[in-house]
């Protein structure tokens, strides 16, 4: 059976929000994703959030889910995890044969987060890594091994910077696009070095729904939909003493599951473009390589701008990709418009995290 | 159509108070012993989900994240599920659709809960559950909330304090032949009705106690089930839940959310009538009328009739016909939240399986039922296990088990050993959005405002911009309000929001407020004052009582409280208002923080860590399976599962051999300001040992180092976390 991608709503995407409650936001999204996806709230079987706590603010972020979304009473759980976790959550419901069809949903209200750093802090073991530092020193010293293993330069961290922001000026739902150089990104404000301050991504606010459903359903209701073909998620350890830093074992694993369900054997040459989390530059190329696609072809990644782009919307992240993803096979990406028949979607939750996901987002559905 | 999915083994640590092992070290535990309990390594194992409930008890951001080692996810596909306290119920549904899609052939599901960092009580974690604008800063709890929603159970269903007191003692002794319990006691209804008042109708002994813990069990499809010698025990038929967050929208006398989980899961099962399909029943029971509030709705009857005759009768006892709690539930077992849920799974196997020991019911058993539920009174999470005829005979060291067998070290006092305190800021300044921005200006003029549903004729408060259970269709009509109503349902609390005592003589009533001219169901919670305790009865008529309106901001605080009405006329009158206009100074921001704190126990591997750098020294611990030494010292190991002994394992590491692997050099201190200056973060690895060591480098002036530096560690004036680990550079 498969699982498919009848629509999807988005709201916000912008530094702040303030005329907006997360709940205004979200609803705008939903009735958006719902029409985009051609169902009626009464035709949804239920709803899959990602959501953790401590950004929304509330010690049980999952209380506030149902209503905004027109699911009240119906079966609605949260994933603590990125929107693309949450899209796989819903994906094996709806392969039980039990479900047909399923939103899925976060949000960022990041710029009513005032503390963020001490936020991702506080995600670090107490006992052995949470410093009285700034949370990206992780980030720095990963960026650090990262070249000393592979060989990559610092410039080629900063071109990802360059590429990325550029990128989402082409790109109306992407608020940080601008013209940098490499020599911009290394000389801009030293952060935990070897990463500066254009490296990091901004924040954003947003909301991000997605309609997932069975074939019959996306033929059924849909005049666009897509086709996951493949979905896969992993986790490095979470024990950063014992953790390759240099390597993301969580995309590896990911990947290879992904890839497998949808029979690419050479993922450079079978996916038309990569959409990778980005929120630390480095980032980028790291998950490029775990994928298995490095520089012997040059793959068209990010072409909406990414986070770096685009902003790091706490869970909903991935969630902007994938709307990348799919306006992109629908030919609706205006300016940032590529030739695309086959996608990759790729999430990583941060640090200290090494947890990702990789999705494979096909026009249509394809003959294994 | 599904794949059916069979639990195969269990394992589970200790409920305590306060454990010394870390959240990562309790999942390892439980994890190992089910592996072994099922006969699997964890390399036969696909995939890994972990229930635990709020961040805010472990004291941890992203949690799930943090507890993939100790949850044997580390290099697996491993993912968290969340909702709230209806979580461990949800655990065994969300390893369910990992296997029953096909995608996988088994799951590890784990739950785990450590609740006992969060200072000065876990229950003030429970502040920053409700709506941050229009109940949080009433400083309402848990407790509050369940005291409410007790009162109107009581009232509707006729219940006395004496006949939940009895439900208590009932579960609590069912509890005495658990292994994992924490308070089982033989106590009588006398001992609950004379234990603390708290927060009437709520005394100590109404409600189950925080706890430590960890549950793991090992789910897998009916092709690996039938190769086992174990009779399966399978899942029969799974339901979730969640009403809406409008807590005073509705009747809390009857969870219709349950009933529902309930219906979809005896529909999967084949149940036409649970009260005769279902043999025994674990219901969700945190505090005592919960037991028999859930029990209503597991068993459909909204009436209550059933379950009042099953109680009256005598049965719900394990000798009765319809055992309730057998396994001596969150009352007697504890309440680490999660894995409670867990826990209620855990007791469908056992005793299916015939591995339940002194708590086996008679049988044959066929079916059974557990329950969770969570959130603002708003979760139901429901599932129903069956055995394949009678229960087997099985031989089982889980018949036998006792509390020594089960892993968990619990201690007094977080002091015990060595231990980290840390208190995040937490800030926050919320955007209001539209609708409430209106609701807030109503307060700030003396005014309660809602906004008219027209979909569903309800007025809604506080004010919304769209139906939430009408196609989210847009609300665009604003009104002010009588401010005027009844009293729903009340609590009179001798406590804080952080389970502290209010000073002698000092109550505070709570109460869900009906308003006037409106929909019965909808109301909003607020204080009661100018009344007597004793006097205060559901059905009273209420006004609110205003600040003065120099004083008011525009803040649910702006209402003072309710006071007694009497039999004086009130203004019923609702106008059509002109809601706020869109501009940024409008749309108002609300301030906000999560004021809490931790104390964390070094954990078994952190004390040994801890106790060595004192010294200046460092030891690694010996990997039998691996024939490896790892470092940081550990209580597991995270790629075989194993179990190890930091100290018995303990291998002396040379504490000037080190050399650094990586490094950064960080500008910025934990909020983001400006560090006076840099400071240098060092990954230290060690020769022959496994692992790395994070800590500050000391360089002095001119110093040069790369990685390969050579480095010594340095022995700490005081040790009091992380931030004391530091290296210098030493001429090797």
């Amino acid at each position: 059976m498969g699982v498919a991608l009848l629509g999807m709503g988005i709201c916000g995407f912008t530094p702040t929000s303030t005329g907006l409650s997360y709940r205004e936001m979200i609803a705008k999204a939903a009735k958006m994703a719902y029409r985009d996806a051609g169902v009626t709230i009464d035709q949804i079987d239920g709803a899959v959030s990602a959501e953790e706590d401590f950004p929304s603010g509330y010690s049980i972020a999952d209380e506030y889910v149902p209503d905004q979304l027109g699911m009240v009473r119906k079966p609605v759980y949260t994933i603590p995890g990125d929107f693309m976790h949450a899209v796989a959550s819903a994906a094996m419901q709806i392969e039980t044969g039990r479900f047909d069809i399923l939103v899925v949903e976060s949000y960022s209200k990041a710029s009513n987060v005032l503390t963020k750093d001490e936020m991702v802090r506080f995600a670090f073991d107490p006992v052995f890594n949470r410093f009285g530092l700034s949370p990206h020193w992780l980030a720095g010293l990963e960026l650090n091994s990262f070249l000393s293993e592979t060989g990559y330069a610092i410039e080629e961290v900063a071109e990802v910077v360059v590429k990325n922001r550029g990128a989402a000026l082409a790109n109306s739902n992407a608020p940080y696009g601008d013209n940098f150089s490499v020599d911009d990104v290394l000389d801009s404000r030293p952060v935990s070095l070897p990463l500066t301050e254009l490296m990091c991504a901004h924040y954003a606010d947003g909301a991000v729904i997605a309609v997932l459903g069975t074939d019959e359903a996306a033929y059924r209701y849909s005049k666009k939909p897509a086709f996951i073909s493949g979905i896969g998620w992993g986790s490095g350890t979470s024990i950063l003493e014992r953790r390759d830093h240099s390597f993301s074992i969580g995309t590896a694993l990911a990947a290879e599951r992904a890839c497998k369900e949808s029979g690419i054997n050479n993922p450079g040459e079978e996916i038309d473009a990569f959409f990778v989390s980005d929120t630390y530059a480095h980032r980028q190329l790291m998950h490029m390589e775990a994928i298995g696609v490095n520089g012997n072809r040059n793959p068209v990644v990010n072409p909406d701008g990414g986070a770096l782009g685009g902003g790091d919307m706490f869970e909903a992240t991935g969630g902007a990709r994938l709307y990348e993803a799919f306006t992109q096979l629908r030919g609706e990406a205006g300016r940032c418009q590529i030739d695309a028949e086959r996608l990759l979607v790729h999430a990583w939750r941060g640090i200290p995290t090494d947890s990702c996901v990789v999705a494979i987002l096909d026009k249509d559905r394809r003959a294994l | 159509m599904s794949n059916r999915v069979a639990v195969i083994g269990v394992g589970m640590t200790k409920f305590m108070r306060r454990a010394q092992e870390a959240p990562g070290e309790l999942a390892a535990q439980a994890v190992r012993m089910a592996l072994e309990d099922a006969g699997l390594d964890i390399d036969d194992i696909d995939a890994v989900t972990l229930g635990t409930a709020p961040d805010a008890f472990d004291g941890i951001h992203m949690k799930g994240e943090h507890l993939i080692a100790g949850a044997g996810g580390s290099n697996k596909p491993y993912m968290r599920h969340f909702i709230g306290g209806a979580t461990g119920v949800m655990s065994p549904i969300h390893g369910w659709m990992h296997v029953a899609s096909g995608k996988y052939n088994s799951c590890l599901v784990v739950a785990e809960e450590k609740m006992s960092p969060c200072t000065p009580h876990p229950a003030g974690a429970f502040l920053t559950i409700f709506d941050r604008v229009t109940e949080q800063p009433l400083e309402l709890t848990l407790i509050h909330i369940f005291a409410l929603e007790m009162a109107r159970f009581m009232h509707v269903y006729g219940y006395s304090e004496r006949d939940l007191a009895e439900v208590s003692a009932m579960i609590k002794r069912n509890a005495l032949h658990h292994p994992a319990s924490q308070v089982a006691v033989d106590l009588s209804a006398d001992d609950v009705l004379n234990s603390p008042l708290l927060s009437w109708p709520v005394k100590r002994l109404d409600i189950s106690p925080t706890s430590d813990a960890a549950v793991a069990i090992i789910m897998v499809n009916e092709r690996i089930a039938r190769t086992l010698k174990k009779a399966p025990v399978f899942i029969e038929g799974v339901g979730f839940r969640l009403e809406t967050a409008y807590w005073c929208t509705r009747d809390l006398c009857y969870p219709d959310y349950v009933a529902m989980a309930a219906r979809d899961a005896y529909k999967m099962a084949g149940i036409v009538d649970p009260a005769t399909d279902i043999d025994f029943f674990e219901p969700y029971d945190p505090f005592d009328y919960k037991a028999l509030h859930h029990l209503n709705a597991l068993l459909l009857d909204k009436t209550g009739r059933t379950v009042r005759n099953l109680f009256e009768s005598g049965n719900l006892t394990c000798e009765g016909s319809h055992p309730m709690c057998p396994s001596g539930g969150a009352l007697g077992v504890g309440n680490p939240i999660a894995a409670t849920g867990l826990m209620k799974i855990a007791e469908l196997y056992f005793q299916l399986s015939g591995q339940a020991g002194k708590r086996q019911l008679q049988g044959p058993l066929r079916r059974g039922v557990a329950q969770a539920w969570g959130d603002l009174m708003q979760a139901g999470t429901v599932v129903v296990m069956g055995a394949e005829g009678a229960s087997p005979v099985t031989s089982s060291r889980w018949n036998d088990m006792k509390r020594e067998d089960l892993p968990g070290t619990p201690i007094k006092s977080v002091d015990a050993g060595p231990n980290i305190s840390d208190a995040p800021d937490l800030r926050y300044a919320w955007d209001n959005g539209f609708a409430i921005s209106t609701y807030l200006d109503g307060l700030k003029k003396g005014k309660i405002r809602g906004s008219l549903d027209s979909r569903t004729n309800r007025m809604m408060v506080p004010a919304r911009p769209f139906s939430e259970i009408a196609d989210l269709a847009p609300v665009t009509n604003y009104y002010n309000l009588p401010d005027s109503g009844v009293v729903k349902t009340f609590t009179i609390s001798h406590v804080n929001w952080d389970s502290s005592p209010l000073p002698d003589g000092k109550v505070n009533i709570f109460a869900v407020i009906a308003l006037d001219g409106i929909n019965e169901d909808m109301g909003l919670v607020h204080k009661l004052g100018e009344v007597d305790p004793q006097n205060v009865k559901i059905g009273m008529r209420v006004k609110a009582v205003w600040k003065p309106e120099s004083k008011r901001t525009g803040d649910i605080l702006d209402i003072k409280y309710f006071a007694p009405l009497g039999r004086k006329k009130t203004n019923l009158e609702m106008t059509q208002i002109k809601p706020v206009e869109v501009d940024v100074l409008a749309m108002s921001q609300k301030q906000g923080k999560i004021p809490l704190s931790y104390r964390y126990t070094a954990g078994v591997g952190g004390s040994k860590f801890y106790t060595d750098l004192a010294k200046g020294e460092i030891n690694g611990t010996f990997v039998a399976e691996r024939d490896e030494v790892i470092i940081p010292p550990a209580m597991f190991d995270e790629e075989s599962l194993s179990i190890l002994d930091p100290e018995k394992d303990a291998r002396a590491i040379n504490p000037g051999s080190g050399f650094i692997r990586s490094f950064t050099v960080v500008y910025e201190d934990r909020l983001g300001h400006l560090l006076d200056k840099e400071q240098v973060v060092v990954q230290v690895e060690f020769p022959g040992v496994t692992g790395s060591i994070f800590g500050m480098l000391e360089v002095k002036n001119g110093e040069r180092f790369y990685e390969g530096s050579p480095v010594t560690l340095v022995k700490p004036k005081k040790v009091s976390g992380p931030d004391m680990v530091a290296f210098k550079l030493s001429s090797r």
